[in-house]
C-alpha cells in the first residue's frame, strides 16, 4: 500500500521551513531592502539608492569601528585559539580533583555576559579592585584608565571576551581530544618526541578540523561583538565613541522611535561581507592543507 | 513540475514579502476628526508602569471617571517599564494605539508627524486657559500644527549639596555656586583641600547644559540645528579646562561610572542634581547623608521633565477618549497624584497657589520639593525633542573628545551639528 504522496517531505519540512523563511530569510531579505532606503521605524521611507553606502564613506565612527572589530578578532583569535587547547590538554589528565578545575574553567561560560561585564566594570574602575590593589601593593600611583583609555578598554574587554570564551572553546577541545589516537603519543613518546614536539606534531594535527571550527567561531563572534564593550562602556563606546564595535555602531542608528534604520542596515550588510570573508578564507586554508 | 511549483510558491512569497517589508506609508492628513457626541462606551488608557505600587490611585481615577460618565468603561493597560518604547512602536506600527497612551514629549512627536495622534488644542478649547504654558509647550512640535497631548505631571532638577564635605574641605553652604565658573572655583577648592577625594563636578555637559547656558539650539522653523556658536564653545572650555585640572573624575568621559547621584550618595562628590523628591530617595540608600543635603536652584533655566497623555486619532470612541484624557490630567487628580507621588509636580494652573507644593514644611525635603515647584515657573524642555538617540550619542561622544582635550571645542560642536543636521534630513 502506497501512502506516500509527493507533498508528503513538503509537509513534514513544512514547520521548519516557515520558521525559516519568516524569521531568518525575511528579515535578512529585509535588511538588503532597507539598506537602499532612508527608512525609520515609522512611516517607512523611500528608496535612496547607493546614498547609504556614499555615507559610509565619510564616517568617522565606521572607521573607528571596524578597526576595533578586526583588532578584536585579530587578537581573540590566536588567544581563543591555542590557549582553550592547552587548557584543555592539561585538563585531559586524569588526576585526582580534575573534574573541580573543569567546573572551574567552565563556569564564566554559563555566568550572564552582562552580569560578567559589570563586575569586570567594578573591578576595572580607578577606584576599583584592580586599580586599587595596584595601588597598594606600590605598582601604580595612579590609576591605570581601564575604562577611558581607548586601546586599554579595548584590551580590557579582549581580556574579558577571552575570558569568558576559554571554557566553552576548552569543551570542544576536550572532546576533540578524546579522538586523537594514544598510540600516535606512545609511539612519538618512543621516539624521543618531548611534551611540545608532542603537542606541535601529533596534538595539533589530530584536532586541526576543530580548530578550524573554533578559528570560525571565535572570528564571527569577535566580529560581532557588542555585550563587552556595550557594559564596560557603559552604552557610550568610550571616549567619544572610538571605542565601538561595529555591531554597537549598528545599534546606535537603529535604536528608538526614530531609528535610522536605512544606514544601520547598510553597516549590517557591511558586517556581513566582512564577517563572510575571513570565514571563507579559513575554510580555504583547510582545504589546502587537506 | 512539482519542484517548479514549489519555487514559484517560494519565490511568490518572497516577493510579497519584499514589496511589503519595511516601507509602509504614513498617514500624514489633516483632517479634522469629530469628537462631539455622547461619553459612552468603553475606551482603553495605557500607562507606564504604575502597577502595583500606584494600582488604588488610577483605580481611583478611572472609577470616578466611569460614575462622572454612567455607560463607559475603561480598559486600563499598564505596561513595564522596560520595553515601553518598542511597545508604543509596535502599537503605532500596527496602527493599534490605546485610545489614551502616556507619552513623553519626545515619544510622542514621531507619532505626531504620522498623524497618529489628536491634535488637543483642536479638541478642547480650555487646554491652554487650564494647564501650564510650559507643560502645553512641550506637546507642540515644529513643523506640526496642534498640541499632541494633555500635560499630565511635571518634574524638574534641583541642585543638591553635601553640606558635611563643602565644610570639611573649606566651602561655605551659605556662600554656594550660582554660575558653572563659581562652580569650578568651588570645584579646585574642594579638590586642593581634600586631596582629590572628593570631587565637586562628577558629570560631563550634554546638550541640555547649552540650552541652560542660554545658547540658540534649533533654528526657529525647527529644521536646523545651530549651536555650534562661540557661547557654546565657551561651555564647553569650561568644562575641558575643569577636567584638564583634574577637578572631574575622568570615567566622566565614558559615562562608565556609577552617575553623580551614585557617587554623591557614597559621599564621593559634593554636589548633584535631582527631582525634587530625591532627598528621600538618598535616605533609602544613606540615611546619615540625608539629613546633612540642602537643595538649591538650578544652576540657569530649570530643567522641565513632562508626562502626558495622547488620544489616538484614529481611536473608535473619541469623545470618551478625550473625556478621559482630560479626567485624569484635571487639577483634583493630579493633586491627588503628586500626593502619592511626592516629587512631581500637576500641571494645571490652579494648582499653582496649592499650599502642599508652594510652601516648605521646613525640612531639608520639602525646602527641596518648594524649590523644584518654584523653578517649574521658568522650567523648559532643555533637549530638543527632534534630538534622536543617535543625535544624542554622537553629542556626548564629541563633548567628550572636547573635554579630554583630544579635538577642540569648537571643532566638537561643528561636527556635532553636522552629524544632527545630517540624521534630521535623513
Amino acid at each position: 500500500m502506497k501512502t506516500q504522496r509527493w507533498f508528503t517531505p513538503w509537509l513534514l519540512l513544512g514547520p521548519a521551513v516557515v520558521w525559516l523563511l519568516v524569521f531568518n530569510l525575511w528579515p535578512a531579505i529585509n535588511t538588503v531592502v532597507l539598506a537602499f532606503t532612508n527608512a525609520k521605524p515609522l512611516g517607512g521611507g523611500s528608496f535612496t539608492g547607493l546614498a547609504n553606502f556614499e555615507r559610509m564613506l565619510n564616517d568617522d565612527q565606521l572607521v573607528y569601528a571596524l578597526v576595533n572589530s578586526i583588532v578584536y578578532m585579530l587578537v581573540c583569535l590566536p588567544l581563543l585559539l591555542f590557549l582553550p587547547l592547552l587548557l584543555a590538554v592539561l585538563l585531559e589528565k586524569k588526576l585526582p580533583g580534575i573534574t573541580f578545575f573543569r567546573t572551574a574553567f567552565y563556569t564564566p561560560v554559563i555566568a550572564s555576559a552582562v552580569v560578567v561585564a559589570l563586575i569586570w566594570t567594578w573591578l576595572l574602575e580607578d577606584r576599583g579592585l584592580v586599580n586599587g590593589l595596584a595601588q597598594q601593593l606600590g605598582f601604580l600611583t595612579e590609576p591605570l584608565p581601564f575604562l577611558s583609555g581607548r586601546w586599554l578598554l579595548l584590551f580590557s574587554a579582549i581580556s574579558l571576551t577571552v575570558w569568558k570564551g576559554l571554557g566553552y572553546y576548552m569543551i570542544i577541545y576536550l572532546s576533540a581530544l578524546g579522538n586523537v589516537s594514544r598510540q600516535l603519543h606512545e609511539a612519538a613518546a618512543v621516539d624521543g618526541a618531548g611534551p611540545i614536539r608532542r603537542f606541535w606534531s601529533v596534538t595539533v594535527p589530530g584536532v586541526r578540523t576543530t580548530m578550524l571550527l573554533v578559528s570560525v567561531l571565535v572570528t564571527v563572534s569577535a566580529l560581532r561583538v557588542f555585550t563587552e564593550l556595550f557594559v564596560l562602556t557603559n552604552g557610550t563606546g568610550g571616549p567619544g565613541g572610538r571605542t565601538m564595535s561595529l555591531v554597537m555602531l549598528i545599534q546606535m542608528y537603529s535604536r528608538g522611535f526614530t531609528g535610522h534604520l536605512g544606514y544601520a542596515s547598510a553597516l549590517s550588510l557591511l558586517l556581513f561581507v566582512i564577517t563572510v570573508g575571513p570565514m571563507l578564507l579559513l575554510l580555504r586554508l583547510n582545504r589546502k592543507a587537506a | 513540475m512539482r519542484t517548479r511549483l514549489v519555487g514559484l510558491a517560494l519565490s511568490s512569497a518572497v516577493l510579497t514579502a519584499v514589496a511589503g517589508c519595511g516601507l509602509s506609508g504614513a498617514d500624514t492628513s489633516d483632517d479634522q476628526v469629530d469628537i462631539t457626541g455622547e461619553v459612552k462606551g468603553t475606551v482603553t488608557l495605557q500607562t507606564w508602569a504604575l502597577k502595583p505600587k500606584f494600582t488604588d490611585y488610577m483605580q481611583g481615577v478611572i472609577d470616578s471617571f466611569e460614575a462622572e460618565y454612567p455607560g463607559t468603561t475603561v480598559k486600563w493597560l499598564d505596561q513595564p517599564g522596560d520595553g515601553y518604547s518598542e511597545k508604543v512602536l509596535s502599537q503605532a506600527a500596527s496602527n493599534e494605539l490605546p485610545d489614551v497612551t502616556n507619552l513623553p514629549p519626545d515619544f510622542a512627536l514621531p507619532l505626531a508627524k504620522q498623524g497618529l495622534l489628536l491634535d488637543i488644542d483642536q479638541a478642547d478649547d480650555k487646554l491652554r486657559e487650564e494647564y501650564v504654558e510650559g507643560a502645553v509647550a512641550s506637546y507642540e512640535f515644529a513643523g506640526q500644527t496642534g498640541v499632541f497631548g494633555y500635560p499630565w505631571y511635571l518634574n524638574t532638577d534641583v541642585n543638591f549639596w553635601n553640606t558635611e564635605l563643602l565644610a570639611k574641605y573649606g566651602l561655605d553652604e551659605t556662600k554656594l555656586p550660582t554660575t558653572m565658573e563659581e562652580m569650578v572655583d568651588q570645584a579646585r577648592i574642594l579638590k586642593e583641600k581634600s586631596d582629590g577625594a572628593v570631587h565637586l563636578l562628577s558629570r560631563k555637559p550634554g546638550i541640555e547644559d547649552l540650552n541652560q547656558a542660554g545658547v540658540e539650539l534649533v533654528s526657529a522653523d525647527g529644521t536646523e540645528f545651530i549651536f555650534n556658536t562661540p557661547e557654546a564653545v565657551a561651555v564647553l572650555d569650561l568644562y575641558r579646562e575643569a577636567f584638564a585640572e583634574g577637578l572631574l573624575p575622568r570615567n566622566v568621559l565614558t559615562d562608565a561610572y556609577l552617575g553623580n547621584m551614585d557617587l554623591f550618595k557614597k559621599e564621593q562628590v559634593a554636589w548633584t542634581t535631582g527631582g525634587g523628591n530625591s532627598i528621600t530617595d538618598i535616605a533609602v540608600d544613606n540615611p546619615s547623608l540625608a539629613e546633612k543635603v540642602i537643595a538649591s536652584p538650578s544652576i540657569g533655566t530649570p530643567s522641565l521633565y513632562t508626562q502626558g497623555l495622547s488620544v489616538a486619532k484614529n481611536s473608535d470612541n473619541l469623545p470618551a477618549a478625550v473625556a478621559l484624557a482630560r479626567w485624569v490630567t484635571n487639577t483634583e487628580n493630579q493633586a491627588a497624584f503628586a500626593e502619592v507621588v511626592p516629587g512631581i509636580f500637576p500641571s494645571t494652573v490652579a494648582s499653582a497657589e496649592d499650599p502642599q507644593f508652594s510652601q516648605s514644611d521646613g525640612t531639608n525635603v520639602g525646602d527641596a520639593k518648594k524649590i523644584a515647584f518654584t523653578s517649574l515657573a521658568e522650567a523648559e524642555l532643555l533637549k530638543p525633542v527632534i534630538v534622536d538617540q543617535a543625535m544624542d550619542d554622537f553629542l556626548k561622544q564629541q563633548f567628550s573628545l572636547a573635554i579630554s582635550g583630544e579635538i577642540t571645542s569648537q571643532q566638537a560642536l561643528d561636527k556635532a551639528v553636522e552629524k544632527c543636521n545630517e540624521l534630521l534630513n535623513n
